[in-house]
């Protein structure tokens, strides 16, 4: 790749994959290095969007924050896609329409569950109809956390997967650490798309009817259900012990 | 006396259609950039006109009222937060006040002033989001792509930014609770406000360019054309009953809050179609700068919460017996059905019924398509403004 030999006056990241030759017009790099770059800086996004972190997320592509910057324009087609980012609450009538979307992008291709509801389910987690997470769904790479994230988080989120791929691509293990203690309580019930536990014999119409029902791989979770209605007298305290101290 | 074309049938049996035709069905949806949300259209197309569509929504049921059977009183406004996302402020306002009304609580004039100013706020934030998205559904119009949309969510943040300064949260505030607000007003909000409707009032004039645009007019003049008396049988509130020419609005005709200190003018457009919907938006959005400006002028002094606050679950123990309370949001009127569960339910509500004012606007949409254009579809579920959380709960 030639480039200019004389003094840059700006700076971009693409130079630091050149290796220049003294005295000659020429850089050096590896196929490696330039896919890499251009990976990393032109992740199109697929908005699954269906609730309220889509708003945020439209906050996220207009004009104030504006997710341009890194090179990530949104498309409506899952087809020209490099990202999906889930966007707010799945249902179980949804999740299936996900699953399709998401193998009709082409390879490589990330996931990113944005907000509280597309990471576990959040209140909604215990209705009947909301599914519990969307990676016991599809493969989630990464996760940003709140109840719409900001729009800069949604910012932040995609750098973090930046940093993902970068490391992919250099071999580098990016699988999170999980504490003990925070594992059962962020894990689903539901097995993830990956996890060896997962049997392989169930579909995922099958996993969702085994959370429902209470049964298969959920007796944990069934046994700590609850009915719907039931307060008990302690919590109850706690309630009004919050609007006592106020 | 103006005369609308015949009222189509959205039930008739397809294979009743002509048997020449050359039929095709198409799936828009339930993942599609231009449906506002989750929501799935199955159209049978001649050619590439319309001749039937239903409707199918659902995509995202979240229990929701189950889930508030569920729930104690002063658990339930955030989840009525995420209910109609785009308008926040004035879902928490309308199960505040159905507990208010269930339980005998007085609001102190402060907060009942507060709350009128931020629901009239959270108009202006609704209808600019709706506007933004609108003219990007229908492609192009002023300057190209999406133009209008980041103008729209520039004036969207100011307004974001001051119910940040007043809660703390850009999104999902849950300032409302039952007997007053949680959050009083920080100093200098109010030179804040003002700083923000001149900046937006200057604007609104800029998107006023939108109805001299020929591509605009031919896009959603006579497109969607809802006669009145359809809109009264399907139950439309809001700017889309508005939009048909029918002069109601629960702000003026059954005042809430403080609004029978201040003087509301209803917008109404005769038009019946898409433009007349835009048209009552922009004027409600130029309303309720009016408004806005009249009443941070009558802002009381005094507490912003209850002199007697919720001290005991027992008062909600105690409260038995059903309430219905109907406030003007954004997109028309949101209803709530309150049944107070009494002492088998622990603080529970035993019923609490919403009536989502989109859902009726969706409702729309089988008897607004047959006869358009494919490319209409858009036009029409646009200007009828429905939020699938609202519409599914």
């Amino acid at each position: 790749m030639a480039v200019d030999e004389g003094p840059r006056n700006y700076e971009h990241p693409a130079y630091d994959y050149l290796e220049q030759m003294p005295g000659l017009s020429l850089a050096m790099t590896t196929v490696d290095k330039v896919l890499e770059w251009s990976a990393t800086n032109s992740l199109w996004i697929f908005p699954m969007a269906t609730s309220c972190c889509a708003i945020e997320f439209i906050t996220a592509a207009a004009s104030r924050v504006d997710i341009d910057q890194i090179g990530s324009v949104v498309r409506p087609t899952p087809r020209h896609c490099d990202v999906m980012i889930v966007a707010g609450t799945i249902t179980v009538k949804m999740a299936p329409r996900v699953k399709k979307l998401w193998e009709q992008m082409p390879e490589p291709k990330w996931c990113i569950a944005m907000g509280s509801c597309a990471i576990s389910g959040d209140f909604y987690r215990d209705i009947y109809s909301v599914v519990p997470g969307i990676d016991t769904v599809v493969p989630v790479d990464v996760y940003i956390p709140g109840c719409p994230p900001n729009p800069d988080q949604v910012l932040l989120g995609l750098q973090r997967l930046q940093d993902k791929i970068r490391s992919q691509r250099d071999g580098v293990s990016t699988e999170p650490e999980t504490r003990p203690e925070t594992a059962k309580m962020i894990l689903p019930a539901n097995k993830r798309v990956g996890d060896p536990d997962r049997d392989p014999l169930l579909t995922d119409a099958q996993h969702d009817a085994s959370r429902n029902l209470g049964v298969g791989t959920n007796t944990d979770r069934a046994k700590d259900a609850r009915p719907i209605g039931a307060i008990t007298e302690d919590e109850a305290a706690n309630v009004r012990g919050t609007v006592d101290d106020k | 006396m103006r005369t609308f074309p015949a009222r189509v049938d959205p039930h008739f049996d397809i294979e009743e259609y002509d048997p020449e035709a050359d039929l095709m069905a198409l799936n828009m949806g339930p993942q599609h950039p231009s449906t506002h949300g989750v929501f799935r259209i199955k159209l049978f197309l001649d050619g590439e006109t319309i001749v039937k569509a239903v409707g199918y929504p659902g995509y995202l049921h979240r229990g929701v009222e189950k889930l508030c059977e569920k729930l104690t009183y002063v658990q339930i406004t955030p989840i009525f937060d995420k209910h109609d996302y785009v308008a926040p402020m004035t879902n928490e306002q309308a199960v505040n006040m159905a507990f208010e009304k269930l339980l005998g609580l007085e609001v102190p004039m402060r907060a009942r002033v507060l709350r009128t100013i931020l629901a009239e706020l959270q108009r202006i934030a609704s209808h600019l989001l709706w506007l933004g998205t609108f003219t990007l559904d229908i492609g192009g119009t002023i300057g190209g792509g999406a133009s209008l949309m980041m103008y729209t969510f520039r004036e969207r943040e100011m307004i974001l930014d001051l119910f940040e300064m007043l809660t703390g949260c850009r999104f999902h505030y849950n300032t409302h609770s039952p007997g007053g607000n949680r959050h009083d007003i920080p100093e200098g909000w109010e030179t804040a406000v003002k700083a923000v409707l001149d900046a937006i009032e200057p604007r609104l004039d800029e998107y006023d360019a939108l109805c001299d645009n020929d591509i605009f007019l031919v896009r959603t003049k006579d497109i969607g054309v809802l006669p009145p008396d359809l809109a009264l049988e399907l139950g439309q509130t809001g700017p889309v009953l508005r939009g048909s020419g029918i002069d109601h609005d629960l702000r003026r005709d059954a005042p809430y809050h403080a609004y029978d200190l201040v003087n509301v003018k209803v917008a109404v457009d005769d038009g019946c179609d898409c433009l007349a919907r835009y048209r009552v938006r922009v004027a409600e959005m130029r309303e309720s700068l009016r408004l806005v400006r009249e009443l941070l002028t009558m802002i009381p002094g005094g507490p912003i919460i209850g002199s007697k606050p919720i001290k005991s679950l027992v008062q909600f123990k105690a409260a038995k017996g059903q309430v219905y309370v109907g406030i003007e949001t954004p997109r028309g009127e949101l209803g709530t059905y309150l049944i107070g569960g009494g002492d088998q339910r622990g603080a529970a509500p035993y019923r609490l019924k919403i009536r989502p004012p989109s859902l009726h606007a969706v409702a729309a949409v089988e008897y607004l398509l047959p006869g358009h254009m494919l490319s209409d579809v858009v036009t029409v579920l646009g200007s009828l403004d429905p939020i699938m959380g609202e519409v599914d709960r």
